[in-house]
């Protein structure tokens, strides 16, 4: 099944694109797309601008400092304006040619990135004006790779109005080493090669398929194009707009259905498969707004609409199926499939109303109402012919007298379902009121509400119309052809006692918040402040109906001694509420049908009674988080940041604590036009604590210590993550000449040991024999080492080469791909990437600059 | 060697002041300099009408008046060519700024509209006395204008809209001046005017920490250019914490993510409820954003009979003993591939 976006639609839309001024809008109070560079320059071009050796002022040497006290940039040199007209422009471009060696392939090394050997545009910009009356246009771009490329332009009139529009595409490398073992990657259709028979292959035949595989690249490229416009209507009233499409493509790993292949090694299979990307978002915005001088008034629309291609992709199975029943057998089972995502649509419409009060205050109050929606067909619930799961005895019909096997045409269709579309909706409302005075120089209040809720429209109840059975097909029939009774359907009649999902779950919230703070200045050069919070969230369906967090925070901001801001802030919260209820899902199962028969040893228990989950468990959290800034002389600054975060979940079972904390350290000197360096240091952990335990019956006792979740089971893991890093860099211009350098390094570090009580907790018994009641993973490791130099040579006002060296060493160790590197096939489990390998590159670059 | 410097500083104020007012003020720079062709204004030349535009002033600076700074009650305004007489090389380098492009040609359309003094207030008193702090208006640390005054004065013309929750925002309560991210004196950032050479680094000035989250083996396009922090986030205010541009943590994702809004036939309750139960937006040294390993991760939440609670230890590992799909590569999500929601009617478990 398969989507396609109508051809009249596209043709509008590129008539759209053409027709309509291009611009497209970066505001930071609404949307995306605010910056467009490239890793050559993440500035867009500001980086590769010449200082001016003048300074910035004949009356001061020197660099003055922001209030907050950092440096200003030394500004570059004019730029030489050449007349046309009404007009004057200027301009500059940058092109050159690009040389990667090493390992430059490796997806991490190509990161948003696709470095290639090649020629590249490294920059193009193009500025004019026209002083009469302040009109302006601009044009900027870039190509590093065929995949890596923006190109923007603008005119407008400062002022009055702007019109804009962008290209871009941006690669994103998933990865570089994926064995597929599928033909048609990238298509919603994965079918198997020549020498691999459907659900009639062996484990051998499979891990000689995928080790004969060649390695190839899985990415996904995201390509976008966006207009907008902005324009003063009046001195008080401005309206804008925008319009962005974006289209995804390519292929990325993704998992693959099938059955528990650690329970049925000889049996089941696990897959890694390749999932489409085709889609499309169109996003929309638009506001009028309003600031006069007593009031302001802002109406807002945000639109987005998203269209996946495809529906479905199916892969094909090589594997035979085999039941657990002694002398039964399995019709194969030649396809499994996944949905994709839905297409969905988003509308909001806000309206913010703001008025000035007396002792310098205001008030605010915004309202907002959205809706997101999706109404895809629903594809059938599995894709086989003939029957399907266990041939009991051997006739290959379905009946009564062989319970097990299902005639995939009472599945293999959407009539199998209670309705043909997902008809889901959620509606969103806000509403926010904010008022802020300020009585006197040194006193200021703060007051807030906000009420917000989401409405989830839309039942469904899992029913074939066909069969009369609730439920639906475990892992696409799978499941059924392993384990009698497992195929995830109830029947009143003739699997009343199986306990399997009916009903969605919806999914309704609602938040109401306060809060009340001040801040008062005691002294010229010190600042206190206080505000209380208090956010009550209502559930539907969720482990707990009402949680209440209240918090308080102080700050503190001081500029008592010369050259130092310092900025400081603590918080103490804490959520408590309602009963925890650690199984409010049982109305989404079949336990809760008319006419269900709990089995003869009662309904097992769905989890165990002491789970907490983390996102509404009681917590006490402390944090801080301390900024400084400190003029170590006229020309260089130091700053620091320390900050920590301490948070205790009053859990048995589930995360019991996370705690974070971090460091650093960053130095400036700009002591001349000509001459500017820096460096960092930065230093950071976090600390998770969680505990579980593991399930030794299937009795109705949800209680920890008891028949199903024994203490013997219990265990306990904490992972604890370093992370340090650090960087230099220096510019420095020496007559002609401009040298700049670089160099950043990562080493992060992750441990995850654990413990446990007994055999019982661990998937593997046989891992606890000798005693052994604790251990630890590997080390999860990543390093970064990159450096960067170059040499920029101006042999004329107007000319200028640049040849810089870009190094870079990868080192990374993730036990989830231990092994992977020399083989892909683990008995009936295959996977696709091989996961994140070192590398070590070095990108060589010659790129001459024209001032045009 | 600082006392001769700063006595160096101190005769070149003085010179330039002088010079200024020996010449007649309106003379004071070369004929080469871009600054000469800057029309003149009512407030300090006679020749107004000379350099009356055929355009109308622009609507956005059509109501630009001369800043009030309480620090000079009893200033006047003196014009732009008395500014540059001592300004010329800030001059040159305004000049280019959007800023200046639009006041020049509305100051030339409506010579009652001031450029210079637009942003710095009146500069009589200053002019007078340019050693005494405060007497202009001025965007720096030791400038002697009160940040709240700073701020008001750029409000003047640039409230509302992305700006339209300052007032009690965590910057504006942090005593954040417009200018400690933004420069409008020069073009030093290819758009936005701002402080540094790009937003990224603009925002690194105070959260260093988070920058270097951005080098983590996954993060968002950040440090490759493709992004900014103000994709997600709006520092001059907003509704929503930390800064989010829209009204929750998922909406924001969204922009970007519009695969993942749904919603989904069936849902997966901690996603629909907030992205960040899973993933930490700046950088994480596991796959995909995620806040710690899997299946630990996961492990978490799900203690349920069956599978999910059983403590994997190395020997699952593919290199172990006895590999495990719930350990190796994707671990959870090999089999239930569809954590963020599945639309199959067979996918209750995200399997499909």
């Amino acid at each position: 099944m398969h989507r396609n976006v109508p051809a009249l639609r596209r043709s509008l839309l590129t008539t759209a694109l053409l027709a309509t001024p291009l611009f497209a809008a970066a505001d930071t109070g609404a949307g995306v797309d605010t910056w467009r560079a490239s890793k050559l320059d993440p500035t867009a071009g500001a980086a590769s601008a010449t200082p001016d050796p003048r300074g910035t002022s004949w009356l001061s040497p020197g660099q003055r400092r922001s209030p907050g006290g950092m440096l200003y940039l030394c500004p570059a040199e004019p730029p030489d304006l050449t007349d046309a007209g009404d007009w004057a422009w200027y301009g500059n471009v940058q092109f050159g040619y690009l040389s990667t060696s090493g390992d430059d392939g490796n997806a991490l090394w190509n990161r948003y990135v696709a470095w290639d050997s090649g020629l590249v545009l490294g920059l193009l910009q193009l500025s004019a004006r026209r002083a009469a009356d302040g009109s302006y246009a601009d044009v900027r771009a870039n190509r590093t790779s065929e995949d890596d490329a923006f190109f923007e332009a603008a005119f407008g009139r400062a002022g009055s109005y702007k019109v804009q529009a962008f290209l871009r595409e941006l690669p994103n490398v998933l990865s570089h080493n994926a064995k597929p073992i599928w033909n048609g990657v990238g298509t919603n259709a994965l079918t198997l090669p020549a020498n691999l028979s459907p659900a009639g292959s062996t484990t051998e035949q499979v891990a000689a398929a995928s080790a004969a595989t060649p390695e190839r690249t899985l990415k996904v490229t995201r390509s976008k194009q966006g207009v907008g416009f902005d324009m003063f209507l009046s001195p008080q009233w401005t309206v804008h707009a925008n319009f962005s499409d974006e289209e995804r493509n390519g292929a990325r790993p993704f998992g693959g259905a099938f059955y528990y292949g650690f329970a049925f090694p000889d049996n089941a299979a696990v897959f890694e498969t390749t999932k489409p990307i085709d889609d499309r978002t169109i996003n929309l915005g638009a506001a009028l707004r309003y600031a006069g001088p007593v009031w302001r008034m802002d109406f807002a629309y945000a639109g987005s609409f998203y269209r996946d291609r495809y529906t479905r992709y199916t892969y094909e199975n090589p594997f035979a199926l085999t039941p657990i029943v002694p002398g039964a057998t399995s019709p194969p089972l030649v396809r499994g499939q996944f949905a994709t995502e839905p297409d969905n649509g988003y509308h909001n419409l806000r309206a913010t109303f703001t008025r000035k009060l007396p002792w310098n205050g205001e008030a605010s109050l915004t309202a907002s109402a959205g809706q997101m929606r999706q109404n895809d067909a629903l594809i059938a619930p599995i894709d086989c012919t003939g029957t399907f799961g266990i041939d009991g005895d051997g006739s290959g019909v379905p009946g009564p007298n062989n319970p097990f096997l299902y005639s995939c045409a009472q599945w293999n269709t959407p009539a199998a379902l209670s309705r043909p579309r997902a008809d889901l909706a959620i509606d969103t409302t806000r509403v926010d009121a904010r008022a802020t005075l300020q009585p006197g120089e040194r006193f200021t209040l703060r007051a807030g509400a906000t009420f917000n809720r989401d409405d989830y429209r839309g039942t469904y109840l899992a029913y074939n119309p066909l069969t009369g059975d609730y439920g639906y097909i475990t892992e696409n029939g799978a499941a059924g052809s392993l384990v009698p009774g497992a195929v995830g359907t109830w029947n009143p009649l003739t699997s009343p006692s199986a306990i399997v999902r009916v009903r969605n779950l919806p999914l309704d919230r609602e938040t109401t918040s306060a809060n009340l703070g001040a801040d008062f200045r005691a002294s010229e050069h010190n600042t206190f402040g206080a505000t209380a919070s208090f956010k009550r969230d209502e559930r539907t369906n969720r482990e707990r109906e009402r949680a209440d967090t209240s918090s308080v925070k102080l700050t503190w901001i001081n500029r008592a001694l010369a050259g130092v801001t310092l900025r400081a802030n603590a918080t103490w919260l804490k959520r408590r509420g309602d009963d925890y209820v650690y199984d409010p899902y049982g109305f989404t199962y079949s336990t809760s049908l008319p006419g269900f028969v709990p089995p003869p040893d009662g309904v097992p228990s769905f989890t165990v009674d002491a789970m907490r989950k983390y996102d509404l468990a009681d917590v006490d959290e402390t944090k801080f988080d301390v900024m400084a800034t400190l003029a170590l002389a006229a020309d260089m600054t130091l700053s620091a940041t320390v900050r920590g975060d301490r948070n205790d979940y009053d859990a048995q079972i589930g995360r019991q604590r996370y705690d974070t904390l971090g460091a650093t350290l960053q130095w400036e000197w700009q002591p001349s036009p000509a001459t500017r360096a820096s460096a960092y240091f930065g230093y950071d952990m976090s600390r998770l604590d969680l505990a579980n335990v593991g399930d030794v019956n299937t009795t109705p006792d949800p209680t920890l210590g008891g028949a199903n979740y024994p203490d013997s089971a219990r265990w306990w893991s904490t992972d604890r993550q370093h992370n340090r890093n650090a960087g230099f860099t220096l510019d420095r211009s020496v007559g002609r000449w401009r040298f700049d350098a670089a160099w950043n390094a990562l080493y992060a570090r992750g441990i995850t040991d654990f413990r446990f009580n007994s055999g019982s907790a661990l998937a593997y018994f046989a891992d606890s024999i000798g005693g052994i009641r604790d251990g630890a993973f590997p080390a999860l490791k990543y390093r970064v080492d990159s450096v960067t130099v170059g040499a920029t040579y101006a042999w004329s006002e107007r000319w200028s080469v640049r040849v810089f060296d870009l190094v870079e060493r990868g080192r990374i160790e993730d036990w989830h791909y231990f092994g992977f590197d020399a083989e892909r096939a683990f008995g009936r489990r295959i996977y696709t990437d091989g996961g994140p390998e070192d590398y070590r590159a070095n990108l060589i670059g010659v790129l001459v600059d024209v001032k045009l | 060697m600082v006392r001769w410097i700063l006595f160096a500083q101190r005769c070149a104020r003085r010179a330039a002041v002088c010079a200024m007012l020996a010449a007649g003020i309106a003379n004071a720079q070369p004929a080469t300099d871009a600054a000469r062709d800057l029309p003149a204004s009512n407030l300090s030349a006679d020749d107004a009408q000379a350099g009356a535009s055929r355009f109308l002033a622009a609507p956005g600076f059509a109501r630009a008046t001369v800043a009030v700074n309480p620090a000079a009650p009893g200033a006047t305004p003196v014009g732009e060519k008395t500014c540059i007489a001592c300004h010329q090389l800030e001059s040159e380098h305004f000049t280019h700024t959007l800023h200046a492009l639009g006041l020049h040609a509305a100051s030339k359309a409506d010579p009652s509209i001031p450029v210079c003094e637009t942003c710095h207030g009146p500069g009589s008193a200053h002019a007078r006395d340019p050693q005494q702090a405060g007497l202009i208006i001025g965007y720096t640390r030791t400038s002697g204008t009160p940040i709240a005054v700073q701020t008001k004065t750029c409000l003047t013309c640039h409230a509302g809209g992305a700006r339209d929750h300052w007032l009690g925002s965590i910057h504006q309560r942090n005593e954040l001046s417009c200018s400690d991210c933004h420069n409008p004196m020069a073009k030093f950032s290819g758009d936005g005017l701002l402080a540094r050479r790009s937003i990224d680094e603009t925002c690194a000035q105070c959260h260093k920490d988070v920058r270097v989250q951005f080098d983590r083996r996954s993060h968002m396009p950040l440090p490759e250019g493709k992004m900014s922090c103000v994709d997600c986030h709006n520092p001059h205010g907003s509704l929503t914490e930390p800064l989010l541009k829209t009204n929750t943590v998922n909406e924001t994702c969204y922009q970007c993510h519009a695969e993942k809004r749904g919603p989904f036939l069936f849902e997966h309750a901690p996603v629909r409820d907030n992205c960040l139960t899973c993933h930490t937006p700046h950088g994480s040294n596991q796959h995909a954003l995620l806040v710690a390993p899997v299946p630990f991760l996961c492990q978490q939440c799900h203690a349920q009979t069956g599978h999910p609670n059983e403590l994997q230890t190395p020997n699952s590992l593919g290199n172990g003993r006895h590999p495990d799909e719930r350990l190796m590569g994707r671990a959870c999500l090999t089999c239930h591939a569809q954590i963020h929601g599945s639309n199959a009617p067979s996918g209750p478990k995200f399997h499909e």
